[in-house]
């Protein structure tokens, strides 16, 4: 009894065991087979009536006829096609035996129109045909790749087969090896189309058609073709041909001490074909275009944004002065070699003060005999960081300006110019509240005469010169703030000379008169005052008698 | 050199009535004497003058003062307050022209003119400080005026032979060639010297500051050069001035001894005793400190002076604002010359 029931007992359980292991199998099974739909699904191309998943196997049924057959189709317009297919090319292609995925004729030849007899074929003509079966390509290679060349809206397009060819497309690897290029030769050949930088077409096929950023030569494979430029909506011309040759000689070029500036590194995101340019004119373009220095000049573009012409262009002035307008855009040259490049490029914009400059004793120096110290534009002016001239600021901190050069006593002894200069203004009333407002308060307005309010600002002429206009005017400058000024009163400035017998004598003498009468008087009152002390002392050390006397 | 407008406040010594002190009369008295001596003398004073407004005040401090045995009058309250008068100005003066002056050359300076406010700000209260000094000299000449006119005073601060050889006797007792201490008379020669040095320092500062401050007016009449000579002297004078300050005047009346006469009006017996020994002799023998005019003269005297004076003085107060108001020298701010910059040579060029 017990063992039946035991043996029960194991029966059941069994079953229990079976019908589990059973669903559990079952589930799995749907789980697989449920992937496996899914799999076949995404594995699936999209229907499309014509699109056939044929057996390349099938190919020897076209292959009976297409193999060896000297039969020519004859277009309506005379043009004539023959119908022979290499069989080994085809398996050779890059649609081939080596294909991932080799290729039925019905793949692209859709079975639909294909059968057997062939309808009469599509186009007028050999061209329009090819231009018709090219457009098959683009079902499996959806996005085509940038290329140079008019596309099929054009009214002489290249399409892909004429570059890749039908039966016998070439393989990525012979693309690399270079195989196809004679395509192109003999299609530009053909078309009398110049083939621009023939040598480099292999490169620009390499770099501009499989490498994933572009490089210069792809550019400028079609950016050196002579005259090419854009017309913008203002009728305005922008050209766009390169000069290879300058690009290359530039900051950025091949010397350059970083790597060769590529033009997709400030056109970042370029690509054939362009994006349409939305500048309505040239400044326009100019002004939307010149941030791309700051990708790598950041801390100069920084600066410029606070700078005269930074504020300017803020307050809509599109005419300031961006990077590219003093350094150039594309041929950008070291901006201070030769020196006189610097006032010359200032000069592009500012042409009167740079036309009164030129004249000036520092002009002349720089332009006519290299001179390497005297003073530039931007040695007065400062270069990203321009401040505005007109700020109180600037014409308090002005002597200062002048003085860097002019009391500098090495510098000055190669042209002999005395450095008094400096230290007799500074020691003047006008020097003096320059000197402090610039110290203490130097943003606040002043009525204080500095060194340009006599000298000139751009027109500077030395002094010694005859007709220099400074001595001459000195009466009429005065009379801008001192408007009573009488004809003696230019004589109360010293006209930086130090006081001497020769110059000023009656300062040298009052000068002299109180270097002397100053140590006299106060020598002979601390004379006094030592044998004041000297009594007291002697008489207090003497007992009761001398204090008595002296206190 | 300016802390003696003391001059006015000094009277005459009615030596050929009162005083006739000579140095050999015996000038020690038994202390008692002398506060009833003092009190007499004020007694004197005070009832002679009983309407005097500038010594009215004085009373109750000499009265006060007079109770002490050991002290002497020396200045009244007037000459009291042109001294603080001249103190203040000269020391507002001196703070803001030093540093104008080393302005370039000492940090301490720029420090100084920085905490002031601005250069601008600190010409502004050396301008006003300069004003209060000039107002302060003319009131001196005023009260001058008075003292010499209306009381009869004897300059005595004016420079005499004995001055010298009591500056040469000073320094041969100091150097202990002579034993005998020179008695002197109420100034002394290094009071009068300090006087003297204020009248021309204040002088040449009031006239080389109303050049500089006014160079257009100067220069219409005189050189252009004499605004950088001004400058230059006004500077000199200015660092002569202070120096003589501090080396002569602090170490006389502070160091040395102090000197309390300026701030009570008296003087302590043994300072009066060692500096102005003569004075002393004078006042011991009964002497007044400041000569009494006798009622009916002194107030037809007082009317002419103050109708006079309160004319000249309106014409003279009137004349100083017109000069420290005088001219317009500079523009206030140099006006700014704009012009349009952007005049472009040739395009800007191709990309």
């Amino acid at each position: 009894m017990l063992s039946a029931k035991a043996h029960h007992r194991h029966i059941r359980a069994l079953l229990g065991l079976t019908v589990i292991a059973a669903l559990l199998l079952g589930t799995l099974a749907l789980l697989q087979a449920r992937t496996r739909t899914a799999a076949a699904q995404t594995e699936t191309p999209e229907q499309d009536p014509e699109r056939a998943t044929q057996d390349p196997a099938d190919n020897a049924n076209c292959l009976l006829c297409h193999e060896d057959s000297a039969e020519e189709i004859v277009f309506p317009d005379g043009s004539t096609l023959r119908v022979d297919v290499d069989p080994a090319a085809l398996a050779g292609s890059a649609h081939g035996i080596h294909a991932e995925q080799e290729l039925a004729c019905t793949s692209c030849h859709s079975p639909a129109r294909y059968r057997y007899p062939h309808p009469p074929p599509e186009g007028d003509s050999v061209r329009e045909y090819e231009l018709i079966q090219a457009q098959r390509c683009e079902r499996c290679h959806v996005d085509p790749h940038i290329t140079s060349h008019p596309g099929p809206e054009s009214d002489t397009p290249v399409v892909c087969t004429d570059c890749h060819g039908a039966h016998d497309v070439a393989t990525v690897e012979a693309w690399h090896e270079g195989q196809p290029v004679g395509n192109c030769v003999d299609c530009h050949v053909a078309a009398g189309v110049e083939l621009n930088r023939r040598p480099d077409l292999q490169h620009v096929i390499d770099e501009g058609l499989f490498a994933g950023r572009i490089d210069n030569d792809y550019c400028l494979s079609c950016h050196t073709l002579p005259n090419l430029s854009l017309q913008l909506d203002s009728g305005e011309i922008l050209p766009v041909t390169i000069d290879e040759n300058r690009f290359h000689a530039s900051a950025h070029g091949t010397d350059n001490e970083w790597r060769l500036l590529q033009c997709v590194d400030c056109h970042e995101g370029y690509s054939f074909p362009h994006e349409p340019v939305v500048a309505e004119t040239l400044r326009e373009y100019r002004l939307q275009n010149y941030t791309m220095c700051a990708e790598c000049h950041e801390e100069k573009y920084e600066a410029t944004l606070d700078d005269v012409h930074g504020d300017a262009l803020a307050e809509g002035n599109e005419n300031a002065a961006v990077c590219t307008d003093c350094h150039g855009a594309h041929y950008v040259e070291t901006p201070d070699e030769p020196r006189s490049r610097i006032s010359i490029t200032c000069g592009q914009c500012h042409g009167t003060i740079f036309e009164e400059y030129r004249d000036s004793v520092h002009g002349e120096a720089l332009l006519e005999e290299s001179n390497p110290d005297v003073a530039t534009c931007v040695d007065c002016h400062g270069v990203h960081s321009i401040p505005d001239p007109n700020l109180a600021a600037f014409r308090n901190s002005s002597p200062q300006l002048c003085g860097a050069c002019h009391a500098d006593a090495e510098l000055m002894a190669k042209y002999d110019i005395s450095t008094q200069v400096f230290d007799t203004y500074v020691a003047d009333f006008h020097g003096t509240t320059a000197t402090l407002f610039n110290a203490q308060d130097p943003d606040a307005p002043t009525n204080t005469a500095v060194c340009f309010d006599c000298h000139g600002v751009h027109n500077i002429k030395d002094p010694q010169a005859p007709h220099s206009g400074i001595k001459e005017n000195l009466l009429e400058n005065c009379r801008q703030c001192h408007p009573d000024a009488s004809e003696n009163f230019p004589d109360s400035w010293t006209s930086h000379y130090v006081p001497s017998l020769e110059h000023y004598p009656l300062v040298f003498l009052v000068n002299w008169f109180y270097r002397l009468i100053i140590p006299a008087t106060i020598g002979g009152m601390g004379f006094f005052v030592l044998t004041d002390v000297y009594r007291r002392v002697r008489l207090r050390r003497k007992g009761a008698h001398g204090d008595e006397r002296a206190d | 050199m300016t802390n003696e407008p003391t001059e006015p406040s000094g009277a005459t010594e009615p030596t050929e009535t009162t005083g006739m002190t000579e140095p050999s009369e015996t000038p020690e008295m038994p202390e008692a004497a002398e506060p009833s001596a003092a009190a007499e003398t004020l007694e004197t004073t005070d009832a002679a003058e009983p309407s005097e407004v500038a010594e009215t005040p004085e009373t109750a401090d000499e009265q006060e003062a007079g109770a002490r045995p050991d002290a002497y009058p020396r200045f009244r309250l007037g000459a009291r307050i042109e001294h603080f008068i001249t103190m203040t100005s000269f020391t507002v003066l001196a703070i803001t022209g030093l540093p104008q002056m080393y302005s370039l050359t000492s940090p301490i300076a720029r420090g100084m003119i920085e905490f002031m406010g601005s250069i601008q700000q600190v010409r502004l209260i050396h301008r006003y400080a300069a004003f209060a000094l000039v107002l302060g000299s003319v009131y001196h000449v005023f009260t001058s005026v008075y003292r010499l006119y209306v009381k009869r005073e004897r300059p005595r601060m004016m420079p005499t032979v004995k001055d010298l050889y009591d500056a040469i006797n000073m320094l041969r007792y100091n150097l202990g060639l002579i034993d005998e201490h020179p008695k002197m008379p109420k100034f002394n020669f290094g009071e009068k010297v300090e006087y003297w040095a204020l009248v021309w320092g204040t002088a040449v500062m009031t006239i080389t500051g109303f050049m500089l401050w006014n160079p257009i007016a100067t220069t219409k009449l005189l050189p252009g050069s004499i605004i950088p000579a001004a400058l230059a002297a006004h500077g000199g004078e200015a660092l002569l001035a202070v120096l003589a300050i501090i080396i002569w005047h602090m170490y006389n009346v502070h160091i040395k001894v102090f000197n309390p006469s300026m701030f009570t009006g008296w003087l302590p017996r043994d300072q009066m005793e060692e500096e102005h020994a003569l004075e002393l002799e004078r006042l011991e023998a009964g002497g007044d400190p400041w000569p009494v005019v006798p009622a009916p003269e002194l107030g037809r005297r007082r009317r002419i002076y103050f109708a006079v004076s309160f004319v000249v003085g309106a014409v003279v107060l009137a004349a100083l604002i017109w000069l420290f108001t005088f001219e317009e020298t500079a523009i206030e701010v140099v006006p700014q010359v704009t012009r349009e910059v952007f005049s472009p040579l040739n395009a800007t060029p191709a990309p």
